[in-house]
């Protein structure tokens, strides 16, 4: 008697700690996609003067994506008098894609204003998400290498950074990305180190040290990513990823505009042809 | 000088392109077209098709042929087919496998294209991007078998049609949007 007694509470503790585990998960995955989508719909207002300093990150990654983001560039006409510091991210052993962003610069950049800027960019190398062939096994730890890379490339703790004393904050203003593995690495980390920008903005709030200077930022590390002009009808993996986590999603086919993560979220935007 | 460039892509062989252009009736062709140069990037496994053609006695009806196996950038022998008065280079052909890459960086050149799918690979979004490439007509598609005739029409297609320059302001707009300056 006393033994089916103790059996059924451990079973009835059992359930409890089941049910608790269940509305935990569900709680938190609520509560990811509500601030997922309020972040997404948040419209920054415009506080920067033009002609201020802006420093931009941009992805670079395996042939094909970093030839399509030059093109883009080479097209958009590159100003560097409005993205004053350039950052390239690339992933190691990818010495086509460091070498392309060197020609960029030397082509494009230095030839607008006459004179040389090799202060003005830097070229950052970053641990590869999963290599080529590479098992999906160890993947995961690859991945997760690169993500705290990543994090620090954001923060502007790579070793190679060498951001001028002008740029007020480490953090780069805007990034543009095109899709490599590394791209969702660099946008996740972006989002959650705004997360926790603004639990401490909260956090200052609550306790009154309202200062002025940090409410009148402009934003930082906000996301642009541009779908492949390959992609016709569907998106890429990265793309699919990207969707709930981009501030900005361009696509370059009418088939791929109006797509979204989910009901409230931002919808991707038909640009036409960046590349050509 | 009016070029021909066939390129086979890195990765994958496709024999069945090179028996294709490596002939008498595909010189024959191009001479009738105006064509002095036939430039074959053929691949890794493509040598033998190539040497095999040298040494045959095929009539070369003028064409002066060129080869090699791989480069990690064919830039310079897709600028060979662009027009070039000062080079006395006339508008040529590029006649590729459906890489994306290739495809992309032949638009940009303004050069007519002629995208032969190989058959033995099957990439889903790489055969949807010529498709609908061919449907707007910026490029021409073809079989392997037919490639030859597909010739006269790349020889017809407009000017005006490769040489679009829309002037796309949507990324420099966006990117200008999202760091909020102030108006």
């Amino acid at each position: 008697m006393s033994f089916s007694l103790a059996s059924l509470s451990f079973g009835g503790l059992l359930l409890w700690c089941f049910v608790l585990a269940i509305a935990l998960g569900a709680s938190i995955l609520l509560f990811l996609l509500i601030s997922l989508t309020i972040s997404q719909n948040i419209i920054p207002s415009k506080c920067r003067p033009r002609g201020s300093p802006t420093h931009l990150l941009v992805v670079l990654g395996s042939g094909g994506h970093t030839a399509e983001m030059l093109y883009m560039l080479e097209r958009m006409n590159f100003d560097p008098q409005i993205y004053t510091y350039r950052t390239y991210l690339v992933s190691s052993g990818d010495n086509f894609s460091a070498d392309k962003a060197k020609d960029f610069e030397a082509q494009h950049v230095q030839n607008s204003q006459g004179h040389t800027h090799n202060k003005n960019y830097t070229i950052v190398t970053v641990p590869r998400a999963r290599r080529v062939h590479q098992s999906y096994l160890t993947a995961p730890f690859s991945t997760l290498r690169c993500f705290w890379a990543c994090l620090n490339v954001l923060r502007g703790l790579h070793p190679d950074q060498r951001l001028p004393n002008e740029y007020n904050s480490l953090y780069p203003d805007l990034i543009l990305t095109n899709g490599p593995a590394t791209a969702v690495c660099v946008v996740a980390g972006a989002k959650l180190i705004r997360f926790f920008l603004c639990l401490a903005k909260c956090a200052a709030l609550c306790l009154g040290l309202r200062t002025v200077s940090s409410f009148a930022l402009a934003p930082k590390l906000r996301t642009i990513y541009i779908e492949s002009w390959a992609r016709v009808s569907s998106l890429s993996t990265s793309g699919v990823l990207l969707l709930p986590l981009a501030d900005r999603f361009l696509v370059q086919w009418p088939a791929q505009a109006g797509r979204r993560a989910w009901w409230g979220m931002k919808r991707t935007q038909y640009a036409g042809w960046l590349v050509i | 000088m009016k070029l021909c460039f066939v390129t086979v892509g890195a990765t994958a062989s496709f024999q069945k392109l090179l028996e294709q252009v490596l002939n008498s009736q595909f010189l024959e062709i191009l001479a009738k077209h105006g064509y002095t140069h036939l430039l074959v990037q053929y691949g890794k496994d493509g040598q033998q098709i190539f040497q095999n053609f040298v040494d045959s006695d095929q009539p070369d009806h003028g064409i002066t042929l060129g080869g090699f196996d791989f480069q990690p950038s064919i830039d310079a022998q897709m600028m060979m087919t662009v027009e070039r008065e000062a080079l006395d280079q006339k508008r040529g052909l590029i006649i590729c496998h459906a890489g994306t890459g290739t495809i992309l960086a032949g638009l940009r050149l303004g050069v007519p294209l002629i995208v032969v799918p190989n058959p033995d690979l099957a990439d889903n979004h790489q055969q949807e991007l010529a498709d609908e490439l061919e449907e707007g007509n910026y490029v021409i598609s073809s079989s392997v078998e037919d490639v030859g005739s597909a010739i006269s029409r790349a020889e017809t297609q407009k000017a005006e049609v490769l040489s679009m320059t829309p002037g796309n302001t949507t990324l420099a707009e966006s990117m200008s949007d999202d760091l909020c300056f102030l108006d």
